[in-house]
């Protein structure tokens, strides 16, 4: 018993610390061009990657809510925002249809085997990293309408 | 002992506080706790799986850590516990703590070398998927070594061997996979085209107990590819055949019954701003696909090397979860079945700002239909007898008895700035002799109106009211859901589904679950009581399927 509180304080509190790189995948686009995460998020402007799916209701509530306030988070801090679909091939063939019938202007990776999410360890969704210098700044899972409002505290944080 | 803890723990410190290290390591934890509770309506807690009603509180807990070293190198594990035994619904053969996953990858920009265990999927998954599903309990990953070796930027080959994981040991077939991806609009630079084209080989080696086996030990299938994607149009399509292998009937691997297999998979869709139309036709013809012949069937899809799942809307709701179609790849002559034919279409449109229908802040709809039958031929029973062997003849496009047809439609308002809705029409048919052994074809209509509002200081108010009719007298459901959103990182919620019908398993039962969630960045705790329905639950922003159980479930994730 002792021992694993000690262990799970340790673990706790070196989630604390962390600045974690970015992992060295590949992700293809919805044109079929091949994009390496490491690479884009090698930037000082801000990335967010959101990882959602075509079945996750929270996941596309906090998208569409973004999408209304992202050309004001745009302009005042060059963020950019790049929808991750961990969506299988089961539900992938809905992504194009649904991410122009609902406008989204992000940038759409396929993550279809889950590559990059099993790399990052996420295991819920919503999960939403920012992302600056190659380097994870911050971390969130789950959506509560208005949650979006905190995460552009964040990126305005990060920003400058 | 102690000091020994006390030295890894310093190791482990002086690691940590050693920043180089802590921005390459990368940890996940996960973990599931249910205290199942003896239930006066549904009955007291039993395990059918492992034959136990003493061990109320279970867990299954999963900690995965990757570390990355040497620029491109890294190592990853992933350590499991199903304490004391794993959670109802679950395989046996997850049992007690041990290491699950192990593996070593280097990856340049023309190399990726894999040992140990590995995920891979070639092209749709048809002919080979191994992923991770915690909720349903599937892991399937393969282990042995691959390599993925890209010449040229346009080309990508990989080439792999190994065995299935199957609970913490690996099954006895062994898995051969070779792929290939061209990119070739890269090669004749087309401009705003793109066109894609896979080539995947997968063979399977098991040996065989019948002294004079009437197919091959190793099962070979092929599968081709082709995307083509063209300014606003795409259209993909895939052809896989399997060779002759031996098929289960009636619980045993006959001898007598030896086909191959084969699917068609098409899909093409149009998509511009505000507008998007998908169609995809799916044919299968004895496509199941195991490292072990005789795990065709098995109910944790354990050991399975392609993946086939149900081609159909996934629906976000408690009532419109009751029916759901799961993909018929099984030969049953008995039911004349050897796979199915169908398809879906989904059609996606945004109503414009300042219109009529859009009113000041536009909407936005969404349109599925779905429709999936047996195919159509003659199946011939077995009977040594008359020196007949089974056997059945299906024609190409002939659609036989139909399984399941789903037409949805979904509007999503906003009204005003702090509150939006959403409604929720579907229709069903569902064959539930075929899909699940015995009973009826069932006709309903669900209908499901959803409302969040925004209310002051980060709180807001989700409600969902649902409505299930059938023409079978077994199944008149109503179900509801309140939850409140405190904050961004605590929410409470309470739901309920009965059914008024007189299905045996559920009638006059409340399904109901009360709960919250704490959630701070990447971590969550969510605590939960209630009685449930195996399906998709989706509250306090997170989605995730549950099995049907009575109990008090805490799950906390934690990644960094």
């Amino acid at each position: 018993m002792k021992k694993t509180t000690i262990l799970i304080t340790i673990i706790l509190t070196s989630g604390l610390l962390l600045a974690q790189n970015v992992p060295n995948i590949n992700l293809k686009n919805l044109n079929g061009k091949s994009i390496n995460i490491q690479k884009i998020s090698k930037s000082k402007n801000i990335k967010v990657l959101a990882f959602w799916a075509t079945w996750c209701v929270p996941c596309i509530n906090e998208l569409d809510a973004i999408s209304e306030v992202y050309e004001d988070w745009q302009d005042e801090t060059n963020v950019e925002l790049i929808a991750i679909s961990t969506d299988d091939s089961r539900t992938k063939k809905r992504i194009r249809p649904l991410v122009n019938g609902k406008d989204w202007e992000y940038e759409i990776l396929l993550d279809d085997n889950q590559d990059l999410k099993r790399a990052l360890n996420i295991s819920v969704l919503p999960h939403l990293l920012v992302v600056k210098n190659g380097k994870i700044v911050y971390r969130k899972t789950s959506y509560t309408p208005g949650s979006e409002d905190e995460l552009y505290e964040i990126i305005q944080k990060y920003a400058n | 002992m102690k000091r020994s803890v006390i030295s890894l723990t310093f190791i482990f410190i002086s690691l940590i506080s050693n920043s180089q290290v802590l921005d390459n390591l990368s940890i996940g934890l996960e973990s599931n706790t249910v205290w199942y509770n003896d239930d006066n309506e549904t009955g007291d807690f039993f395990d059918t799986a492992n034959n136990d009603s003493d061990k109320h509180i279970r867990s299954n807990s999963y900690l995965k850590i990757d570390y990355n070293f040497l620029e491109n190198l890294t190592a990853s594990v992933q350590i499991e516990s199903y304490e004391p035994f794993a959670l109802l619904n679950y395989s046996k053969n997850y049992e007690g703590t041990n290491l699950g996953i192990y593996s070593l990858n280097y990856r340049d920009s023309k190399l990726n070398i894999t040992a140990g265990h590995f995920y891979s999927q070639f092209g749709s998954g048809l002919i080979l998927r191994n992923w991770e599903d915690r909720q349903l309990g599937i892991n399937n990953a393969l282990q042995g070594g691959k390599i993925v070796y890209d010449p040229f930027s346009f080309i990508s080959l990989t080439a792999l061997y190994g065995k299935q994981r199957v609970g913490f040991t690996t099954s006895e077939g062994e898995i051969y996979g070779f792929n290939s991806e061209i990119d070739a609009a890269s090669i004749f630079n087309f401009k705003n085209t793109s066109l894609d084209i896979g080539l995947s080989y997968v063979g399977r080696k098991e040996e065989t107990t019948f002294l004079e086996p009437s197919f091959n030990e190793l099962t070979n299938s092929l599968s081709g590819r082709i995307d083509y994607y063209h300014n606003n149009f795409y259209s993909n399509a895939e052809y896989v055949i399997k060779s002759e292998d031996a098929i289960k009937q009636g619980g045993q691997l006959s001898n007598r019954l030896v086909k191959p297999g084969n699917a068609l998979l098409f899909n093409t869709g149009y998509s511009k701003r505000g507008f998007g139309i998908d169609a995809t036709f799916r044919r299968l013809e004895n496509m199941n696909f195991f490292s072990e012949r005789n795990d065709a069937g098995n109910v944790f899809n354990e050991s399975s090397i392609n993946y086939i799942p149900g081609l159909t809307k996934q629906h976000d709701y408690l009532l419109t979860n009751i029916f759901v179609y799961q993909a018929q790849s099984v030969v049953n002559l008995d039911t004349s079945q050897s796979g199915e034919i169908g398809g879906q279409i989904d059609l996606f449109y945004k109503i414009k700002k300042e219109t009529f229908l859009g009113g000041k802040y536009g909407a936005k709809f969404a349109l599925n239909f779905s429709y999936w039958a047996g195919l159509d031929g003659n199946y011939t029973q077995d009977n040594p007898d008359a020196g007949i062997l089974p056997n059945y003849e299906v024609n190409l496009l002939g659609f036989g008895d139909k399984y399941f047809s789903d037409f949805s439609i979904e509007i999503r308002k906003k009204w005003t700035p702090k509150w939006r809705s959403i409604f929720y029409f579907v229709n069903q048919s569902y064959n539930k002799k075929v899909i699940e052994g015995s009973g009826i074809m069932i006709n309903s209509n669900i209908g499901v109106i959803e409302s969040t509002h925004k209310l002051s200081n980060g709180k807001s108010l989700r409600l969902e009211i649902q409505k299930l009719n059938s023409d079978s007298t077994k199944h008149d459901w109503t179900g509801g859901t309140i939850e409140y959103n405190i904050n961004s990182k605590f929410s409470v919620y309470v739901n309920d589904i009965y059914n008024n019908g007189s299905d045996s398993n559920t009638e006059k039962t409340h399904f109901f679950n009360l709960g919250g969630s704490y959630t701070k960045g990447a971590t969550r705790l969510g605590l939960n009581y209630g009685r449930q329905r195996a399906g998709l639950l989706c509250v306090g922003g997170v989605c995730r399927f549950v099995a049907e159980a009575t109990g008090l479930t805490a799950n906390l994730t934690m990644s960094f």
